[in-house]
């Protein structure tokens, strides 16, 4: 107990310092000794999480290869995920060690299955949100009219109209225009605001030692 | 096997995955999960080789593995111990998993913690507060009425998000005033979020339209031999 009350002390006391020595680096001139520092600590937490992307990725594939072995609910799915995640790294082992010859000299295969596999899952998967979209919208329609739905909704409605190039409804799109311009502008500035407010509170909480749930 | 072959199977394949993951459609089924599953693949798969190939092994070559050249023993040594700092703390996140050896693992989390921290506030003053407020500022210039009603948006949607209340009569409630502000910047998050919704349906439109497309003309190309 009393050892993890030492450590807990040196996870705060890493935090704050750290923190500080960054956040006055980052806020010091470019090219003086303050902003280096804080320039090499970054440096130093891209590869620390580097290392933790690592141990997630390592974590991901033992949890799927346990599934796989002990045959548990879902296991042909874990045997996908393995054999994906083994197939894209062995394609780049191979890229690197330039084993391709004939035609397919000097060919990075690895790219060409990304761009088969990742782009098309993804852009599919961006594709079918329309549908999640349309159907959360008329979902709402069907919730009953209060002032704010009746906001949310005649904002959207002009924003989708406003993009139709009807004939002698010009209007239409500088409404659009306006909309967007002005009272949409002001909304999302505020938002952004607030988030920035909360992000800056929240760390200050941090580098004070008020918020250590990191500890947890 | 040819690079038009391989562009012949990545075809085949992309279309296939466009399937699968459309199936969806009709409701939550196997084969979208499996596309599901082949997603999480690849891109675990991906994510090890970014972080190996762009992040450690550069990393590792100019600290650890680096040659000694011209640079005294002294100075070689002092790199490498720096080298190994960030990779000691990152190992550390590996004790996280130990309920008695979690606290030493916090150590690692803390440093990510700390500069992750300090870049947070640094990137919120300077990349979001400041330039957004000059911003709103700056529009009673250029457009009077217009700048004026973004201002008050700005500062009502604020208002909007803080819960300052005083008690009263037993109640806990805002101060009247606040409240008709709150109600106004009400307004102007609701016509943001609508226009931000809309624009959200006509991007995922332009995405649809564009793989249905594509694939389309991958199958017509084929057909037409």
């Amino acid at each position: 107990m009393r050892h993890h009350r030492l450590l807990d002390f040196l996870a705060t006391f890493t935090v704050i310092s750290v923190g500080l020595v960054t956040l006055i680096g980052l806020l010091s001139e470019r090219g003086s000794a303050p902003a280096s520092i804080a320039d090499f600590m970054v440096q130093l937490v891209t590869v620390i999480a580097a290392v933790a992307v690592l141990i997630g990725i390592l974590n991901l594939i033992s949890v799927h290869l346990g599934r796989f072995v002990r045959a548990e609910h879902g296991w042909p799915y874990s045997l996908v995920v393995l054999v994906v995640a083994v197939a894209v790294i062995a394609l780049r082992i191979l890229d690197r060690a330039d084993i391709w010859s004939g035609e397919l000299e000097g060919e990075q295969v690895s790219l060409r299955v990304f761009e088969a596999v990742q782009v098309s899952l993804e852009s599919a998967l961006a594709a079918i949100i329309l549908f999640s979209l349309v159907y959360a919208a008329y979902r709402l329609l069907r919730h009953g009219a209060t002032v704010w739905n009746v906001l949310f909704g005649t904002a959207a409605v002009i924003v989708l109209l406003g993009w139709i190039p009807l004939e002698n409804l010009d209007v239409l799109g500088d409404v659009r225009d306006w909309l967007v311009r002005v009272p949409v502008s002001a909304g999302t500035r505020g938002i952004l605001i607030g988030v920035g407010l909360g992000t800056v509170t929240v760390g200050i909480r941090v580098l004070i030692g008020q918020d250590r749930s990191y500890r947890s | 096997m040819t690079p038009a072959d391989l562009d012949l199977i990545a075809g085949w394949a992309s279309l296939v995955l466009t399937l699968l993951v459309f199936s969806y459609l009709l409701g939550d089924n196997y084969l979208y999960r499996i596309a599901i599953h082949i997603l999480v693949g690849a891109a675990a798969g991906y994510a090890l080789i970014v972080a190996v190939e762009s992040v450690l092994v550069p990393w590792m070559n100019t600290t650890i593995l680096a040659e000694q050249g011209d640079r005294d023993t002294a100075l070689m040594t002092a790199l490498r111990v720096l080298g190994a700092v960030p990779l000691l703390f990152g190992a550390l996140l590996l004790l996280k998993a130990s309920p008695r050896l979690g606290p030493v693992g916090n150590l690692g989390l803390a440093f990510l913690v700390g500069v992750g921290t300090a870049v947070a506030i640094t990137g919120a003053a300077t990349g979001t507060i400041i330039p957004l407020a000059r911003e709103a500022g700056e529009a009673v210039g250029d457009d009077a009425v217009d700048g004026i009603v973004i201002l008050v948006g700005v500062i009502t949607t604020l208002i909007f998000f803080q819960y300052i209340a005083i008690e009263r009569q037993g109640t806990i409630r805002r101060p009247r005033a606040f409240r008709a502000l709150s109600a106004i910047g009400q307004g102007f998050v609701m016509i943001a979020l609508g226009a931000l919704y809309a624009g959200a349906i006509l991007t995922s439109l332009a995405i649809f339209s564009d793989v249905v497309r594509e694939q389309l003309q991958f199958v017509l190309d084929k057909m037409g031999g």
